[in-house]
């Protein structure tokens, strides 16, 4: 069953577009696809597959580029659609047009990883403090705990002083 | 609705605040006299940094982090990321250890629900209720005490399956407390349809419909109270769900009676849940060896919190630490939900409605109020605005 | 310390903040006002507003946005007054040590003058918190802070 969904995906968005495919057990799908056909794969998903839950949005960072998430379900499998973005310029197509559950998690991504969802409605800190300083994206595995604490305290001592 | 400058701020003097400041507020109203006309939320008053700090803990310190996302439903967290680490592993947990899982997954929902309830007749001024319920409450906290060693934060979820055993003296004693706590749930099941107390506050309050519920992406009670049968333990059954007969909850008002409904019928079935799943306790043990380092991995783990689903996307890397650990926990999948069940509202529902999705916030969060016609701004604590929808009443 | 002061502290007012806690300790410090634990009994009552308090009670590890507040509230208090810090997490910032976002206790901001550990604490034991306080005070071991 799970074999038949992805074989649909690949009819609508082309075989080529759909690049990695995992069932690792009952129930979960992984599939990753390239990032022009994003945006049709989750339109298709939503509206014709019923994959009209989003769980959430997941950002991994890979080194030079992130890794986007989109945890879809249809009320049996929890089918989770990937698409990679560089790190030196990351951004990914809004989703809220098509899933308006997708807001905050969209704001959260953009805030832990600097990854831009372009068109989003409203984007503001969801998870920062506004006055959080700009650059610092905590979930990026170059900014340690140690990086980050050592810039909010550097920070601190300006607010102080000023 | 359009930007809205106001050019001239009035700061009301209500509060220990200072005037000028710029203080972070969960939730900002727009206002129009009594009305909400727009609702924006911001959750970043209680970020700890916690997936970050997983990446720095081995599996087994992650145990106890992740028990702490949420001290009221700590065990479905700890339960999650066990189970999304014995995915990494492919493995399972012994059958007995799947069982207790389940039976403290349920006595867990129990005693959230009820603090729910309590908690959500204070809100309206209900405080009979609240010493009632938080009474029976101390029930289902004594026999999770007994099991576990403490009323909260039980650590019973481990890598490979559970830390305690439950005895059989727990197990008789289980059935007395749990005789108990059905018939005080039947007693409020059957009482509050007639208390004109709860009608008046809840009845056609903090409406949600079904599209909008499921379009926006919401979970738990307050998805199943707009009538759509959706549950983890039902969709994605895990541990020993999918062999335990049991019924979802659900309501079909969509409004704040709705919310109460479902968790009063979902500690009935908590109840019975527990007490198959103590009836038909497998032998065997209770926990598998598994190794400290997990091969590269990822996984997608799920369970029903008393709030709604949670989710645990799981990334390991070979080694004893994960490389990512992303959580979300079931409140943030119901914020919009909520944002629209208040727009169009009144002020003085506002905290009947917040309640009503039952959220994991810091009990001091402050609400921000900016009326644009009047262009004045404020800031209330959320006593002031529980005090403000008394009044309101006419309580 | 003289006697009307000494008076006022025999029915502490305690105002409770928290500081971004899992709220395991505010429900269990809400436990202690349910008739089966009886704060009251010791004429405590959960005040709103600071300046009418004389004992703040803090829980959580204090994450960096609510530190600015933390402080005003101590300062809005008047003298004599009191700090307890409930939770292991309120003492030492507990399982979110090293966290970018907190501060690891509630003495990295102001002064605390007495710890409940407990992760969470019963309500018992915060009880029996507020009580060792006020013997305290009897005994004139602690410090007037502020």
């Amino acid at each position: 069953m799970a074999e038949a969904i992805i074989d649909k995906l690949r009819g609508n968005i082309g075989a080529e577009n759909v690049l990695e495919v995992k069932y690792p057990m009952a129930r979960r799908i992984f599939v990753l696809v390239k990032p022009e056909t994003f945006k049709l794969a989750v339109s298709y998903l939503v509206n014709e597959l019923n994959f009209k839950h989003l769980t959430t949005i997941s950002g991994v960072d890979l080194g030079e580029e992130f890794e986007v998430i989109y945890h879809l379900n249809d009320d049996t499998n929890e089918l989770s659609l990937k698409v990679r973005t560089p790190k030196s310029s990351p951004r990914v197509p809004t989703i809220t047009d098509i899933v308006p559950g997708a807001a905050l998690y969209e704001r959260e991504i953009h805030d832990m990883f600097g990854i831009v969802p372009e068109g989003h409605p409203k984007l503001t800190k969801v998870m920062l403090p506004d006055d959080w300083p700009e650059g610092v994206y905590p979930l990026r595995k170059e900014w340690t705990i140690e990086k980050i604490r050592a810039k909010l305290d550097g920070k601190e001592e300006k607010k102080k002083d000023g | 609705m359009g930007e809205y400058e106001s050019e001239s701020v009035f700061e009301v003097p209500i509060g220990p605040q200072h005037p000028a400041l710029k203080e972070p507020a969960m939730f900002m109203f727009k206002v129009d006299g009594e009305y909400v006309v727009d609702v924006d939320a911001n959750v970043n008053y209680n970020h700890r940094g916690m997936e970050k700090a997983a990446e720095s803990r081995t599996y087994i310190q992650n145990l106890y982090l992740m028990e702490r996302v949420c001290g009221i439903c700590s065990f479905t967290h700890q339960l999650c990321f066990s189970q999304g680490v014995e995915q990494l592993l492919e493995v399972e947990a012994p059958p007995r250890a799947q069982y207790i899982r389940v039976i403290i997954g349920e006595l867990e929902r129990i005693h959230s629900h009820l603090l729910w309830l309590g908690v959500a007749a204070h809100e309206i001024g209900f405080d009979t209720l609240f010493y009632y319920v938080w009474r029976d409450r101390e029930i289902v906290l004594d026999l999770l005490e007994t099991i576990s060693g403490n009323r909260q934060n039980y650590a019973m979820s481990t890598i490979g399956g559970v830390r305690r055993d439950i005895t059989d003296e727990q197990t008789h004693k289980a059935f007395k407390s749990l005789k108990i706590l059905e018939e005080r749930t039947k007693f409020y099941q059957n009482m509050i349809p007639r208390e004109r107390t709860i009608l008046k506050r809840g009845v056609g309050v903090g409406v949600l419909k079904p599209a909008d519920a499921i379009a926006l992406c919401a979970a738990g009670p307050t998805l199943r109270m707009t009538g759509v049968k959706s549950d983890v333990r039902f969709n994605d059954p895990y541990q020993a769900y999918g062999e335990i007969p049991w019924n979802v909850v659900t309501y079909d008002t969509g409004d704040v009676v709705g919310q109460v409904m479902v968790r009063v019928g979902e500690v009935l079935e908590a109840v019975n849940i527990s007490r198959y799943a103590l009836q038909h306790l497998p032998t065997g043990p209770i926990r598998r060896k598994v190794p400290r380092s997990v091969p590269s991995n990822e996984t997608v783990s799920k369970t029903e919190a008393p709030r709604g689903e949670n989710i645990h996307y799981g990334r390991s890397n070979g080694t004893d630490k994960p490389d990512r650990w992303k959580v979300r926990a079931p409140t943030l999948a119901n914020i919009p939900a909520v944002s629209k069940m208040l727009t169009g509202g009144y002020i003085a529902d506002i905290p009947i409605v917040l309640a009503g999705i039952d959220p994991c916030f810091s009990c001091t969060a402050r609400v921000a109020f900016v009326d644009v016609e009047k262009n004045k701004r404020w800031f209330w604590s959320q006593e002031e605005l529980r005090r403000y929808g008394i009044k309101w009443y006419g309580g | 310390m003289n006697l009307v002061k000494w008076a006022r502290l025999k029915s502490p007012w305690l105002i409770h903040f928290n500081t971004g806690a899992c709220n395991s300790c505010d429900i269990e410090i809400l436990a202690a006002l349910t008739p089966r634990y009886d704060l009251e009994r010791f004429g405590a009552i959960i005040k709103g507003s600071p300046r009418h308090a004389d004992v703040l009670i803090v829980s959580g590890a204090v994450t960096r946005q609510t530190r600015d507040r933390l402080r005003r509230i101590y300062e809005q208090m008047p003298d004599p007054k009191f700090v307890l810090a409930i939770g292991t997490c309120a003492s030492s910032g507990n399982v979110f040590r090293k966290c970018y976002n907190v501060l690891e206790g509630v003495d990295k901001v102001i002064p605390v003058d007495m710890y409940v550990p407990g992760c969470p604490p019963k309500p018992e034991a915060i009880i029996h918190g507020v009580a060792q306080l006020l013997a305290k005070l009897e005994k004139g071991q602690v410090e007037c802070c502020g």
